[in-house]
């Protein structure tokens, strides 16, 4: 990217925040609600709490990139909630078993590199539309990660809820400038660093681009389009899956009957990767500015007695209005490339 | 007193089409087409032919010029009126919904013109018993060969009631017995009255089906005539005379030892059909062969299968003498051949900046342990840019911001600077103004003079004629012709490239 391309795109955000926030204080007039305290709490009422708001964030920073990595490869990963939920309870069983919070943790995120690997295969190689077999996942692993938290996990005392992480695998905290921290922020924040490293700096970053920009490309270069395909599924699973095992391993502690710290999160990172232009940093500032408005509205419901699908709205207009251009740009180059690819698919 | 005139299906006065790019496409086409007539339209790549009927279809509209139809001046706003009209079309690819059965395809098709589908089969069976054309309309498209689907977008035009049907390059889809077939449905349907407007390249299709014939040459009628009067040479002749631009220097060939072996190879094309069908060739050191042939003969096949990009179905392909016929393109990058594909989109990714595309076939060399060295690469892409006097603002510069022409000569410089034997170049110069032409051209000659082999792919004659040591003619897949450049000349290239196998 070059200066205009940094100068256009600041414009683009700068324009969708305001016609986002012109929206939301129209609807907040319409129903009879002051539009400036209304908007103010809900930008920095999430604000209070710095270590929850960025915790929070860092779930779907994850999923964000779980999405936005194999949407560089023109692959549709909307498996990120099934991932978060084999992450979580992957992650919990071997913590029961290793009492490590780092082992938990990476067997957390393979799991959900397994997943991404199966659906990403089954279309590279079988032809099977991956939306429609991350679907089916999602709903297949919600059910049996509550089969496994009611039958066998259960905590004898809260039937409602599996057994806690033991202590000594629990992530734990740092303090930095005498703030106490979850490391989950950290942790998601290097994740992003490593991302960008590997997307722009290796050569299966650079094959996962060329062979999203250009299938043509690809196939003159001799990349394989298959593989390509499996890989970038298969490390948007492994983000999708660390999300899930950062939540049990290092924020709640365990997980309960029906998943209720994590459903949504991955589908949530849909719009975090959009918002964020499908680039590892960006979605750094979409995460936060997401979290920051989820919280502020629930801070606004209570302080002036606003609805939860008010609040709900108000944050999904500003959302939309902010990754509408380059979901509308991603959309089309999307369907451009799908075209070619089963152009060339006759061929094979 | 009354002069009895044959009635006239389609008149084409004064046609000139400009595209908005500023391309002309047709420079005045006048000629009309009587009622009952197969009339051949016969012409090179980019003569005209295709944009010409597409005008008589109501796709696009011509920039100047009048069009009658059955004496009747027509305007078209789009291919709906041409359908009323009594005009029908069959592409070379096929307008035909895969899992639909025929019936329903046509059904389909005749839903706009309000016929009801128990009279669309009606007039589909009708049609067919007048015709011979039988078409099974109870079968999905899918499980119909090529030569079937073909036919049924024949009967498609039919059941719209089509008075004119225009078949664009008809037979390179199909298969000889289905060529011949396609022959007999064709002087049925003139028997019923109805007039065929047949474009092609292959003079000998022309001599085999058509009533009369025009040759079309750079948006220029360059005549007409009755197909019986006339010869395949003059025919030849008439599509490819032209004068040359201009000259290059060159000094006598010193080839030294073969680098590049085919041995009967036979390749298929992306729906399945043989492209290339056994071919044999050889290039050595310090040449530069020139395949001639218009567009679609099997060219990008073979070239394809020679990189490694697609996979032969037999034959064997040697590069310096080791075989590689089974193995990937980039590792037969790394072997010392480069391929200069002949669309730039693929050859280069457009979205991406000068470095990153210095990467697309030397990843490995400047990746050595999967991190990529930026600052070496955009050390080299300087260089090639200055070598190979590409402008632009700057090695970050998306290439789509580039002319065609530095577009062109980043990808030649990027390959000519990893040290290749062997570079197959595929229309080079296509779309590239004088400038840039003569500096590619230049480039390649100087290859050649440096000892490397060259495999240039044109369907440019001039460029083919200028540049080659050696020529061969492509046609259906197989070179039809090969020889030294002095025992061709426009005229012969012409005449093979149509298909007419000539002695030397």
């Amino acid at each position: 990217m070059n200066l205009e391309d940094y100068a256009q795109v600041s414009l683009e955000i700068t324009g969708s925040i305001l016609a986002g926030l012109l929206v939301a204080a129209i609807i907040l007039i319409a129903t009879g609600y002051n539009p400036w305290k209304g908007l103010y709490i809900m930008l920095t009422g999430g604000l209070g709490d710095l270590d929850y708001l960025l915790s929070r964030a860092s779930f779907v920073l994850l999923t964000g990139l779980a999405f936005a990595l194999p949407m560089l490869a023109s692959a549709f990963n909307i498996g990120g909630e099934g991932q978060m939920y084999v992450g979580g309870i992957v992650a919990l069983i071997a913590s029961l078993i290793t009492k490590n919070p780092w082992i938990a943790i990476t067997a957390g995120a393979i799991a959900g590199a397994a997943l991404g690997f199966i659906t990403g295969a089954l279309r590279a190689y079988r032809e099977v539309n991956e939306v429609i077999t991350a679907i089916m996942l999602n709903w297949i692993f919600y059910y049996i990660s509550i089969f496994f938290i009611t039958s066998y996990l259960y905590n004898p005392q809260a039937p409602y809820r599996s057994v806690s992480v033991p202590k000594g695998a629990q992530l734990g905290f740092i303090e930095i400038a005498g703030i106490k921290m979850h490391l989950i922020f950290p942790l998601a924040l290097l994740t992003s660093f490593i991302t960008y490293f590997l997307i722009f700096h290796t050569r299966i970053g650079y094959r996962i681009r060329v062979a999203g920009l250009s299938p043509d490309s690809a196939r003159y270069s001799g990349i394989n389009a298959k593989m390509t395909f499996t890989n970038s599924m298969t490390l948007g699973g492994l983000f999708g899956g660390l999300s899930g095992a950062l939540n049990v391993i290092a924020f709640t502690y365990y997980m309960d009957q029906l998943l209720t710290s994590m459903v949504g999160m991955g589908f949530d990172g849909i719009g975090v990767a959009l918002m964020g232009r499908d680039h590892p940093i960006g979605i750094i500032f979409s995460a936060i500015f997401f979290s920051m408005l989820l919280l502020g509205g629930q801070k606004m419901q209570i302080a002036m007695n606003v609805p939860k699908e008010l609040t709900d709205a108000l944050s999904g207009v500003i959302i939309i209005s902010l990754a509408m251009p380059y979901a509308y740009k991603m959309l089309m180059s999307y369907l451009k490339i799908r075209r070619m690819m089963k152009v060339a698919g006759r061929s094979s | 007193m009354v002069i009895s005139m044959p009635p006239m299906a389609v008149e084409f006065e004064g046609i000139h089409k400009i595209y908005p790019d500023g391309n002309i496409a047709l420079r005045g086409a006048s000629f009309s087409i009587e009622v009952g007539e197969i009339y051949g339209i016969l012409g090179e790549n980019g003569a005209g032919k295709t944009t010409l009927m597409r005008i008589l279809y109501g796709e696009i509209k011509p920039t100047s010029g009048t069009i009658k139809i059955f004496d009747h001046v027509a305007k078209f706003s789009g291919p709906w009126d041409a359908i009323k009209t009594g005009i029908g079309m069959v592409y070379q690819h096929f307008s035909l919904i895969g899992g639909f059965t025929v019936a329903e395809n046509l059904i389909l098709s005749a839903l706009p013109l309000g016929i009801s589908a128990q009279n669309v089969l009606e007039r589909a069976k009708e049609s067919m018993e007048e015709t011979g054309l039988k078409v099974p309309l109870e079968e999905r498209i899918n499980s119909l060969p090529v030569g079937v689907r073909q036919r049924v977008e024949i009967v498609k035009a039919l059941v719209r009631n089509a008075k004119i049907l225009i078949l664009d390059e008809p037979t390179s889809v199909l298969t000889p017995i289905e060529v011949e077939d396609l022959f007999e449905v064709l002087k049925k349907l003139r028997e019923s009255g109805l007039t065929i407007l047949f474009i092609t390249h292959k003079l000998k299709e022309v001599k085999a089906i058509t009533d009369k014939v025009t040759v079309l040459r750079k948006g220029q009628v360059m005549g007409t005539r009755r197909t019986k009067e006339v010869s395949e040479l003059e025919l030849a002749r008439m599509m490819v005379e032209r004068e040359v631009l201009f000259s290059l220097e060159r000094s006598p060939t010193r080839p030294g030892n073969p680098l590049l072996e085919v041995k009967d190879l036979w390749v298929r094309s992306d729906s399945g059909l043989p492209a290339v069908k056994g071919v044999n060739l050889s290039i050595r050191a310090g040449e530069i062969l020139g395949i001639a042939g218009v567009q679609g003969n099997g060219q990008k096949e073979f070239v394809e299968a020679i990189s490694g990009i697609r996979k032969p179905e037999k034959g064997t392909i040697k590069l310096k003498g080791e075989d590689i016929t089974d193995l990937d393109n980039s590792k037969v990058y790394r072997r010392g051949l480069a391929y200069i594909p002949d669309m730039r989109s693929m050859g280069l990714v457009m979205d991406i900046d000068l470095v990153s595309n210095l990467l697309l076939t030397r990843l490995e060399e400047f990746s050595p342990d999967g991190v990529i060295r930026w600052r070496k690469a955009v050390e080299e892409t300087k260089s090639v840019m200055k070598l190979f006097n590409v402008v632009a603002e700057s090695v970050r510069t998306q290439v789509r911001r580039l002319s065609g022409g530095n577009q062109q000569k980043f990808m030649l410089g990027r390959e000519i600077a990893r040290k290749p034997d062997v570079i197959i170049a595929s229309e080079p110069t296509h779309g590239l103004d004088v400038g840039a032409t003569e500096y590619v051209r230049n480039k390649l000659v100087e290859l050649r003079d440096s000892g490397k082999a060259v495999l240039l792919i044109s369907t440019d004659l001039d460029e083919i004629m200028q540049l080659s040591d050696r020529i061969a003619v492509m046609y259906e897949g197989e070179l039809i012709a090969q020889g030294p450049t002095r025992e061709f000349n426009l005229e012969k290239i012409g005449l093979l490239m149509g298909g007419v196998k000539v002695e030397p």
